[in-house]
């Protein structure tokens, strides 16, 4: 059987099936990936749908109702027949609008957030359908052009609050992207590598998790992913109160509905990249040595895949439970907290975990603390090493504060504008912050 | 320019914005209701589930509310309690009820003897008001308000119960689910 870089080993017995009626590199180059595409999208789509349903029942469980009971044992079928109610549902287009963008879009929309799955190792060997060695790149480059579907969808629909809505949104997901894009390099200063894959087994044979060594990087990607995805207390570019729903206002039928899900993929993708990159992705301390290591492949791969989910499932409560908890951001509140606080956040954590490796290489090079065994191309920390990284993450967290708060000493200050025309730069007192001068009467 | 006092925050609340408490708080307030939703069935005390899942659970109505009207029967011979007496129509403030009689000849103990009983009886829930003033009129327990609430009707006639109304009581569908 050929071992190749799509693909690891898959199970025998479908393999020796699938070997009778095609060659060996068809079946390896072909037929394997069309089988996983198939079983992953199609895995995606049902737990999209029923992170729909789970997002309905939680928020009813927040607020102390039921939610949906009546399609189904505890409404568990609601899923499927609002999926066939939007399928039938008349396909609208508003006068004067854009009809090939505003068809187009939610096409868009939908494969940006379908097509980053082909990467995210959902487990080792046969859970990942192809491992690219620009993985994480690949992941923010697709997720960007999600960003292109809101802008068409909402110029083509000839409405201001689609219009709006897109602007706004574009607006939130550009600036996002820099502090998410900023947020993820300390940990790959760990995993040298972009390789999803790659960042799983350096978490597996450090036997740590990133989270503890980023413990910013974590949060800061967190919320950026939550801005990204325009969810609450994100999610001005739907504000009910304002825009009626945004950019996806002049939309029904099966096209909202393709928004709807590309909302919830768009959600699976960034929990599954924090997943892998912070928590471990699928490895789960003492798996490998209970199945693996006695000889049970297949169960070690399906006990990985579970592991996957079940942080995967965690973070997207995380995200029903913030949306359910906090109250929406105003827009100036929702620019500050990117521009002032996460990307600067992000920009010291790099220094941050740029000092601490330095100082662990260090400190191995004079023979002191044996912290790093090698050069290789992950980090092999020791024991002393993790503690020392550990410690540096958690004392960053202070060291971060004290930086943001002593830039953003002044962000709060009233009117900035009018005191910095006001302001007089000479004749000041030394170590005394600059007054405005006394009112006039204007 | 106006003055805004911004009051400047203490040691405590700095340290508090630092960790998030408030944020937290919110946060543990969800989860305890979410946890709550799942663990506490009967849902009153604590931070259970108010809904009620109503055509299939029937709500508990107060022990005082007054519904639907029913003609009562004795449960041996089943003929009806009401005598005819008029008092129900008498004491209804509405004047919603008629009650509409006949005299038979019955035999008493040998003797040829006239005996006003019961015909009809018209009672008008649309014009009701469910003060259960008949009911506390009535000598024989016969009218009864009881505590059904359904009494929606796809006409004004239908609000006209009859006297095998009262006494059946009237069909509604059953939801069971």
């Amino acid at each position: 059987m050929l071992h190749t870089f799509a693909l690891f080993a898959p199970p025998n017995f479908i393999d020796n099936l699938l070997l009778k009626f095609f060659s060996a590199d068809t079946v390896n180059y072909v037929v394997w990936p069309f089988i996983q595409i198939g079983a992953v999208v199609t895995a995606v789509a049902v737990y999209a749908l029923y992170a729909t349903y789970a997002e309905r029942k939680i928020s009813a469980f927040m607020q102390a109702r039921l939610g949906p009971m009546r399609v189904g044992p505890w409404g568990l079928l609601q899923p499927f027949a609002d999926a066939l109610k939007l399928l039938t549902k008349e396909d609208l287009t508003p006068d004067k609008a854009d009809i090939y963008t505003f068809k187009f879009a939610p096409y868009i929309s939908v494969a940006a957030a379908f097509i980053v799955f082909a990467v995210i190792p959902f487990g080792p060997d046969w859970g990942v359908i192809t491992d690219v060695n620009i993985g994480l790149l690949f992941v923010l480059s697709i997720s960007s052009v999600g960003v292109l579907a809101l802008i068409l969808a909402g110029w083509s629909s000839n409405s201001k609050y689609a219009l709006m809505g897109a602007l706004r949104s574009s607006a939130q997901m550009v600036s996002y992207e820099v502090s998410m894009g900023l947020s993820i390099i300390g940990a790959l200063m760990f995993a040298r590598t972009l390789s999803l894959s790659g960042i799983v087994s350096a978490q597996q044979s450090d036997a740590v998790w990133f989270m503890f060594y980023q413990p910013l990087g974590l949060l800061t990607f967190l919320v950026s992913g939550i801005a990204e995805n325009n969810r609450a207390p994100f999610d001005l570019p739907e504000a009910e109160s304002e825009l009626v729903a945004g950019f996806h206002t002049e939309y029904s039928g099966m096209r909202w509905s393709l928004f709807f899900m590309a909302e919830y993929a768009a959600m699976v993708v960034v929990s599954a990249i924090a997943t892998t990159l912070y928590l471990g992705g699928w490895y789960f301390p003492f798996v490998y040595r209970f199945t693996e290591a006695q000889g049970h492949h297949a169960l070690y791969v399906i006990i990985s895949l579970i592991v996957f989910l079940a942080k995967l499932t965690f973070l997207l409560y995380l995200y029903f439970w913030l949306r359910w908890t906090l109250p929406r951001f105003r827009y100036d509140q929702l620019m500050d907290i990117g521009w002032k606080w996460l990307i600067p956040t992000a920009l010291v954590n790099i220094v941050l975990t740029a000092i601490a490796i330095f100082t662990v290489q260090a400190v191995d090079g004079w023979n002191g603390l044996k912290t790093i065994e090698a050069m290789s191309p992950s980090l092999n920390l020791t024991g002393t090493g993790k503690a020392i990284m550990i410690g540096f993450g958690i004392i960053g967290i202070f060291i971060t504060a004290g930086v943001l708060s002593t830039i953003n000493r002044r962000a709060r200050d009233f009117n900035l504008k009018r005191q910095r025309r006001n302001i007089r730069l000479v004749n000041l007192r030394k170590g005394k912050p600059a007054v405005a001068p006394p009112a006039t009467n204007e | 320019m106006p003055a805004v006092n911004v009051p400047k925050p203490t040691l405590m609340e700095k340290v508090k914005r630092f960790f998030m408490v408030d944020l937290l708080k919110g946060l543990r307030l969800t989860l305890k209701y979410n946890v709550g939703a799942i663990t506490d069935k009967d849902a009153v005390a604590g931070h259970g589930i108010y809904t009620e899942q109503y055509p299939k659970v029937r709500p508990d109505v107060a022990p005082r509310f007054h519904g639907a009207p029913r003609l009562n029967m004795d449960p041996e011979t089943h003929d009806t309690l009401c005598i005819a007496c008029n008092l129900c129509a008498l004491a209804c403030p509405e004047d919603c009820i008629d009650v509409i009689a006949m005299d038979i000849e019955i035999t008493v103990a040998g003797k040829a003897r006239r005996k006003k009983v019961l015909d009809e009886f018209i009672f008008d829930t649309s014009r009701c008001m469910f003060c259960a003033l008949c009911q506390e009129a009535c000598p024989t327990a016969c009218l009864e308000l009881t505590q059904d609430f359904e009494l929606a009707t796809y006409s004004r006639a239908g609000f006209v119960w009859n006297r095998e109304m009262l006494e059946q009581g009237r069909e509604t569908v059953k939801y069971t689910k």
